[in-house]
Parts: C-alpha cells; structure tokens; sequence
C-alpha cells in the first residue's frame, strides 16, 4: 500500500469532503496564501475559490462564524492554528458549539457541524503560549465530539467522519505528527467515533496513550520487551465519544493500567479515565486494580529545551509508571 | 423602500404586539414566580419593529437580550415563546433553553447569554448567506454595551473585508445596566465605528419606526445587491430598569431623563402619524390594539396552564445522532 506523510493524508480528507459535498467549507489564518499554520491546505484555494478561505487573525471572528455558518447550512471546517488559541474563542466553543444544540432541545433537526482543526503538542519549545496539549476543557464540555488521531490513516478516516458529523467536533493534530508517514489506501473509507485502537498487544500491563503518547508508548514497550515486560498499547483515538469497553477489555487482560497524556497532569483526562475505570470494576462488583498516570507536570510548558524536557511526559517516566503498576 | 398603508399597519401591530407580550411579561414576574430574568424593551419597540419586519422569512435576525418585538415580527409564534421562557414543556426547546431559543424556520438566529457573542456569529451567517447565493441577509441587533466587546471590531472587520450581506442595528439605550456609554466609549454614536470598517454608518430616530424601517431596508437591499454591511444607529430608550425582578438601582439616571423621552414613546407617535397621513382611523386602531391583548391574554394563559417539562428531558439532546 503506498505511504503518506499525516500531512497530506489530513489533506487528502478535507479535500475529498470538498468535493462531495459543496456545503463544505474551510476557513482559518493564512489558508490561502499558506496552506494554514502548517501547510496543510495547500492548493486548496486554487481548486476551490472562496471555499477555502483566508481570514483575518480573529479567532473569535473565526469560531463564532463557524457556529453562525453551521446553523444557516453550511458545514464549516475551521482552523486555530495552536489550541493555545482556541481560549481566545472560549465563549463560541464553549458556550455555544458545546451547549447550543441542548438549549434548542434538538428541535427540528438542530444540528452544528463543525470541526475545528488544531494543532496541539509540544516537545519544540516554542513556549508557554504555542505547546499546550488542552484535552481536559474540551472533555469538560458536554456537547462537543473529539478526535485525537495518531497515524495518517487515523487522521483521514477520523477527520472525514468529522466532517460529516452533525455535532461540533474539536480535532487535534500533533505537531511531531504531520510528518510522521504510514500506509493509507487510494480508496474512500471513514472510521467511526467511540473505537479505539489496539496499536500494540501485550498481556502485562495496559497503557491507554493520547495522541503522541502513543509513539513514546510504542517505543517503550519495544524497550520493555527485553526486561521480559509486554505492555499493551491502547489508542483511544476519539475522547467523545469515548470506546471505555475497548479500554475494559484490555485491562481485563492485563490486570493493571496506566494512563499517558500529554496535557497537564491535574483534573486531566487520565483522571477521568482512572475514575471510570474504578467506577466500572466496582460497579460490576470487581476488585480495583493498579492504575497510574503520567502527564505534564503541573506547571505552563518551558520554553528551554532541558527545562521542556524535564516537564512533558517520556519513555522513561512511562517505564517508570509501569514498574508503580507491577509491583 | 415606499411603504404602503398595508406595510404601516403591519409596522403598527408589530410594535403593539411587542409591547403587549412586553408588558405581560413584567406583570408575571411580579405576580408569579417566573423562572429566569426578562429584559424589558419597553420604550424600544420601533427599533425590533422596524428592523424586522419586512424582512424575508429565509433572511436571518440576530436577536438581543432585551424585549422581543424583533422575534415576534420576524413571525416566531409568541405563545411558545412565552412558553419557552415560563420553562415549560411546550416551548420551542421544551424549556431546555428559555427565551433565547426560536425555530430555526422563524430565520432568529441562535442568542448567546455572553453579550457580544452575536456579532461573530452573524458574520458566519453571512457566509452562509453568501456563499449559498439565495439572497439572503442577515440583521444582527445590538446594544451599546454590547458594542463595547472585543467581538464587535472582529466581526465588523470580516464583514467588512469579505463584504458580507449583514446589517448591523445598534439598539442604543445609552445604558449597559447603569453605566452611561459616556463612561465606557470615547465616541459619542456607534455610528462613528463604522469609519473603521470602510462601511456606511447611519445615525437614526430609534423612536421613528418608519426612520428605522426605512434605513434598515435600504441597508438590506444594499447587501442584498453584493454591497456589503452597513451601521445603523438608532437612538432609543428602555422605560424600565435593566431587568425585572432584580434590585437594581435608579439613581444612575434621573426622573427628567425618563419623562423627556417618554414624550416621545414610539407607539404613540405612530399611532399619530397614522391618524394624520389617514392611513387608519382611531377605530380601526384601536380594534388592533383589542386583538392584541386578546392574543397576549390567551398566548399567557396557555403558557401558564402548560405542563412542565418531563425531568427525563434534562438528559437528552445533547448530540445529533
Ligand atoms: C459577556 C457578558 N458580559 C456581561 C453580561 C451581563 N449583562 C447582561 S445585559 C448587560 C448590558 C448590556 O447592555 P446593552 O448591550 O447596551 O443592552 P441593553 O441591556 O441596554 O439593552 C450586561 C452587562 C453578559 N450577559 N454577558
Ligand atoms: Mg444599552
């Protein structure tokens, strides 16, 4: 099968949607002239006009006619070029993508589709401001869907399912991600939300990995392997709707579970996740098991690239939530 | 745009209706218990009036907080949006939402609690109505405080430089809850801003439901011809407090101020001007004003005897599936 780069496969799915359906639109800094923040719309105005459209640098502006666009009929694909900025348009994620479709009581097919692309990650040190990983808001929000792929067939399924949902969809892309190739086909195909992925098998320990989580989960249990350890590396790929029967039926296999994301570590998702976990097993009248979590520490992401280092989750400090959880 | 004698009875019930359902609203909240706030436009009916009436029913309005004469004569049915507000089970969202909500086949667009959150969003329904090409127009209502916010300059601005079709219709009261504008803006009209966004700016007699008519349909046809945005600033007052049912203060404007622009209420120099242009007779005016009460009594009545939402509703519609 041939290789893509996440790149062009994000490309590829905006692309095809485009042309299905003419409803479709996307709009965000610099997508014209640049292709967006990181070149992933390249060309996309020369093929469809003022489909795919420059804005000015007006977050608010941006978000808040996406949701004015979707409820009068189109199905607007915005970009916010780093998440960091997506608190910059907190009123129109929050307050109404999130909650608009409730407030209306789903009258007469009330729908909001909307993806808002956003780049997320750090490990580049460019500060405080521009390598947030902000997961837990957007699980915080009640109303909105969200997408979290880690490989280029992931990003192209997943980010083609999201345009076609009627419901707000926050998609993160990670930085140390558009570059990254694997194999995509030529022909159509969509993954469905609320599926998680098995990326690794194992039987000792089950490490649920959030986006790049998963590349620094993968290349641990290939390290752990000759420690006579097997972890089994679970892809959540979307948090809303969230597969937790996928993650239950691995933690059934090994016994123990540790969380990673990459997000800072307090009321982070992985606490969710910790929560749900012991709610289930009690519920169903099962001992806990050991769990952990790694995550951000609790401090904004330092620009230095030691001091970055030190903060942001790694292989090691992955081993080192594993080694907790077997003991 | 010539209004006919019919166009003006319209533009007269429309206001009487607004404050009909206006007034109802102020004598439930301090009769029963009515949940949630309610923003009293009494005194400001010329500006939802005027703006909303001859508009077409795929165009789009962006409501404000403060009455509802702009909702009800963009035709949404008023006793369930009475019923909506009382929280009951036969509101438009089944009381999940309260007044904000109307269908979205009445052409209200979606109303945020955050005051400002219009603006960008009638930007995007602008785009829509754009690139859809049916000729659609979008007006989005404001206040002067809501003019203070961030959003405005970033809405105005792509409106502006992608030359969308939307009006935009200040309601200016002179107060955001008891600040004076010259508090909080350093120009004197709103109208002013519009210099920034290359766009016509209008100053208007928000007590003059015709004024107000007139230039919103003259701005409406402009964005409807690929002519882009435009201001209007109608200069209006609110007759009550900021909102019923709240202690708020009164010293922040004085008795003098009150009584000087309830010389001028909107409904009343209407109803004049019908008289003397003969286009109704005090009779037939008054058979307008009878209805409406009647049609606000029975819409309250019904409200009032609907049920309230089963608790099971609390948790469902969240997603479209
Ligand atoms: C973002 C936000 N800030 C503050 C408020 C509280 N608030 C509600 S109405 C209002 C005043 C609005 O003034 P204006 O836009 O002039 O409208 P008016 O009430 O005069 O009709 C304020 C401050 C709010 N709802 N949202
Ligand atoms: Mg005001």
């Amino acid at each position: 099968m041939r290789e893509i780069s996440m790149r062009e496969a994000l490309k590829e799915a905006i692309r095809e949607e485009l042309l299905r359906d003419q409803t479709v639109h996307i709009w965000g800094e610099s997508i014209e002239s640049k292709g967006g923040g990181f070149a992933i719309c390249r060309g996309l105005t020369d093929e469809f006009g003022e489909r795919a459209k420059d804005t000015p640098l007006a977050e608010t502006a941006i978000a808040g006619s996406a949701v004015g666009a979707a409820f009068t009929g189109l199905r607007p694909i915005v970009e916010i070029m780093f998440s960091d900025f997506a608190f910059v348009c907190g009123d129109e994620i929050f307050n109404k993508m999130a909650k608009a479709r409730y407030v209306y009581g789903g009258q007469d097919g009330f729908s909001l589709p909307i993806v808002v692309r956003m780049k997320v990650g750090g490990y580049v040190s460019i500060g405080a401001e521009h390598s947030q990983t902000p997961l837990a808001p957007f699980m915080h929000a009640p109303g909105l869907k969200i997408a979290f792929p880690t490989t280029p067939y992931d990003a192209k399924g997943l980010l083609k399912t999201a345009v076609r949902d009627d419901n707000p969809v926050m998609f993160f892309e990670h930085i140390l991600h558009y570059g990254a190739r694997g194999e995509v086909p030529e022909e159509e195909y969509l993954i469905p939300f609320g599926k998680a992925r098995v990326r690794r098998e194992g039987d000792d320990v089950t490490v649920v990995a959030i986006g790049y989580m998963v590349d620094l989960a993968l290349k641990i249990a290939e390290e752990m392997v000759q420690d006579g350890v097997s972890l089994e590396v679970v892809d959540p790929r979307t948090l809303q709707p969230l597969d937790m029967d996928a993650i239950m039926r691995s933690i059934k296999k090994t016994g123990r579970v540790i969380f990673v994301d990459e997000d800072v570590t307090c009321c982070g998702v992985p606490a969710e996740l910790m929560a749900r976990v012991y709610e289930r097993l009690t519920e169903a009248g099962k001992p806990p098991v050991p769990m952990a979590r790694v995550g951000a520490a609790n401090v904004p992401i330092p620009y230095s690239p030691p001091l970055e280092k030190a903060v942001l989750p790694s292989p090691e400090k992955i081993a080192a939530a594993v080694e907790k959880v077997l003991v | 745009m010539k209004f006919t004698k019919e166009d003006k009875i319209l533009l007269y019930r429309n206001m009487v209706r607004g404050r009909k359902y206006d007034e109802e609203l102020v004598e439930l909240f301090a009769k029963v218990k009515v949940p949630g706030m309610w923003h009293s436009g009494i005194g400001q009916e010329a500006v939802g009036a005027g703006a909303a009436t001859f508009l077409r029913k795929d165009d789009w309005l962006e409501p404000t907080h403060r009455g509802y004469t702009f909702g009800l004569a963009k035709g949404v049915d008023g006793k369930r949006w009475l019923a909506e507000h009382l929280g009951r089970a036969t509101g438009f969202a089944k009381g999940k939402g309260g007044h904000y909500v109307a269908p979205k086949g009445s052409g209200v667009l979606p109303f945020g609690g955050t005051i400002g959150s219009a603006f960008p969003i009638s930007a995007g329904a602008g785009i829509s109505a754009k690139r859809l090409g049916k000729g659609q127009v979008v007006v989005c209502l404001f206040g002067d405080g809501a003019a203070q916010r961030g959003t405005l300059h970033e809405s105005m601005n792509l409106a502006a430089v992608w030359q969308l079709p939307v009006v935009w219709v200040c309601e200016n009261n002179l107060y955001a809850v008891t600040a004076h504008l010259s508090q909080s803006m350093a120009v004197k009209d709103i109208a002013d801003l519009a210099h920034g966004y290359n766009m016509p700016g209008v100053i208007i007699d928000g007590q003059d439901v015709l004024a107000v008519a007139e230039a919103v349909m003259e701005a409406v046809e402009r964005a409807r011809a690929g002519e882009g945005p435009s201001l209007i600033e109608c200069k209006t007052y609110r007759y009550r407090n900021h909102g019923e049912g709240g202690a708020f203060p009164t010293s922040y404007r004085t008795k003098e101020e009150e009584e000087e622009w309830k010389k001028r209420d909107p409904i009343v120099l209407f109803r004049q001007c019908l008289l003397d242009e003969g286009d109704a007779t005090a009779e037939e005016l008054d058979a307008i004003d009878k209805e409406l009460v009647q049609e606000v009594l029975e819409a309250s009545r019904w409200a009032q005897e609907s049920p309230w939402p089963e608790v099971g509703q609390a948790f469902t519609d969240l997603y479209a599936d």
